[in-house]
């Protein structure tokens, strides 16, 4: 087995590049596993670690994590979990649904039943707490991020962009296109794994009953 | 036992530990901005490094302490005054119950930390204190305090007084030198980098600082697919200006990363105000690992607990 490239990300952080996902997912959960590092960030084609260089010089990190790339990563167990996770599509929760729709062509009805039927999974955690991006959308929605974003978007928005869903774990500024809004809350401040989705789980999204 | 904020200026903020191991869940650290400087109000006060403190962008804030209790202030220069008396910086005071202390409009830095001899109630989250505001996680309900709020604290003590040696005092400053290495997106042939000053513009927050200056403009300068991304680092956007990240910053990015400030001098950047020139230092990783173990061995008889 070849060893990714590792490059420098900086004076304390060191990458490498892992395109398949399954791949990148097991080698994070294997790096944090470790207790080596004290950031390890998957990227949407790469993993990042942030050393301590109280501990460690330059040399010293690449040649730990030389170390921990000889081992292969782990499969990932076939048991991924599903979540399944109720939607509100469209009206205040969905502003931005009747856009998206009139945009790509397609009834509302229509990216529903898509959105139902596709196997998404969470690729990352990223850019703000909880902030899930799921790949596995239909490849003909082409969707760009909104032109002002929001100020404020409801914990438990989702959103689209090209390739793309996006879920906001918490309420907070946002520039994707808002379709609808989770029933089930994705956040509790007091547990120790605070995000119910983490990268690698498998969501199917469900049209959730109304009020 | 409380204190009471009676104007808590541009922004008032309860910062702790920053939250470490948890960008893979895109929580940022958070925590103070100039964390070296919190650590030194701590130390006056007889508190653990990272013991929640307050941390006051610009200075012009006043607080009132309802029972008598040690305090210290450090960070950005402002005038002092506590019951109508001025005090200095940098060293342990005695507030009496029902005294006001004001902290006067900053004239150079940006952020002023006031720690307290007791333990300040703040939620935690992820095993930290520090508030995050555009999530509304830990602190004061997430959010900046405003005027009337009262914030507790437990086993306030009278501590003997100590004063921050002076080789240990950070200097505030308009203009700042900060060291840099090659970020993983450096442009070729972007030597320019190195001779230019940066304007620091009014886009400034706990989560980055904008400069504009003479920046590359290369084909190479397009986003990428999101990696991780870190306080310290130097982003490029299309719009040609750079953006430099602080203790608040996205944990996932997908700019050009073209600079990495060195983590001995990240601390510095939570003094940087609109207005302010910045020139950026060309190090080697080794060096910058070089810089970190000097400036931490000069800083741990001070503060044994502290890591920059």
């Amino acid at each position: 087995m070849t060893h990714p490239v590792i490059t420098f990300c900086g004076d304390d952080a060191l990458r490498f590049v892992v395109t398949d996902q399954e791949t990148r997912l097991a080698r994070a959960r294997q790096l944090l596993a470790t207790g080596d590092w004290r950031e390890v960030v998957p990227g949407r084609k790469d993993i990042t670690v942030q050393f301590n260089p109280h501990e460690h010089t330059p040399a010293t990190a690449m040649a730990h994590l030389s170390h921990n790339l000889a081992t292969p990563a782990p499969h990932l167990s076939g048991t991924a979990e599903t979540l399944e996770l109720p939607v509100h599509f469209g009206g205040a929760g969905g502003p931005d649904l009747k856009d998206i729709a009139a945009r790509i062509g397609l009834s509302e009805a229509n990216i529903i039943t898509r959105l139902l039927a596709a196997p998404l999974m969470v690729e990352m955690l990223g850019f703000t707490p909880g902030f899930a991006y799921m790949s596995g959308l239909p490849e003909t929605f082409e969707i760009s991020r909104l032109a002002q974003p929001r100020q404020q978007v409801p914990a438990g928005s989702i959103g689209l962009i090209t390739g793309q869903c996006g879920l906001y774990a918490l309420a907070g500024p946002g520039g994707w296109p808002i379709i609808g809004r989770a029933s089930l809350s994705l956040f509790d401040a007091a547990s120790p794994t605070p995000f119910r989705l983490q990268a690698g789980t498998r969501v199917q999204l469900v049209e959730a009953t109304p009020p | 036992m409380s204190l009471t904020i009676l104007q808590p200026g541009v922004q008032m903020t309860l910062q702790g530990a920053p939250r470490v191991g948890h960008r893979h869940l895109g929580v940022p650290a958070s925590g103070p901005a100039d964390h070296l400087s919190m650590a030194l109000a701590n130390r006056l006060v007889g508190n653990a490094s990272t013991a929640t403190a307050i941390e006051v962008t610009f200075g012009g804030a006043a607080i009132s302490f309802d029972k008598s209790v040690s305090f210290a202030i450090t960070g950005a220069q402002s005038d002092l005054i506590l019951a109508g008396r001025p005090v200095a910086s940098h060293m342990t005071h005695f507030a009496q119950a029902g005294d006001t202390l004001r902290i006067e409009p900053a004239r150079k830095g940006c952020r002023v930390y006031i720690a307290i001899a007791a333990a300040l109630e703040a939620a935690d989250f992820l095993g930290s204190t520090s508030t995050y505001l555009p999530a509304a996680l830990g602190g004061r309900a997430g959010r900046a305090l405003k005027p009337d709020d009262t914030v507790g604290f437990g086993g306030g003590r009278n501590v003997s007084g100590l004063a921050t040696p002076r080789d240990l005092q950070p200097v505030c400053s308009n203009s700042y030198t900060l060291r840099a290495v090659e970020g993983p997106d450096y442009p070729a042939g972007a030597q320019g980098l190195w001779d230019s000053s940066f304007n620091v513009t009014q886009r400034a927050s706990r989560m980055g600082i904008e400069l504009e200056g003479d920046f590359p403009r290369s084909a190479e300068c397009a986003s990428r697919p999101s990696s991780a991304i870190f306080p310290g680092a130097l982003q490029l956007p299309p719009g040609g200006r750079g953006f430099l990240l602080l203790a608040d910053a996205q944990t996932t990015g997908g700019y050009p990363h073209i600079l990495q400030v060195v983590r001995a001098d990240r601390h510095l950047l939570g003094q940087v105000r609109p207005g302010d020139r910045i020139r950026f230092l060309h190090r080697t990783r080794q060096q910058a690992t070089d810089a970190l173990r000097a400036k931490q061995a000069l800083l741990s008889s001070w503060l044994p607990d502290f890591f920059l």
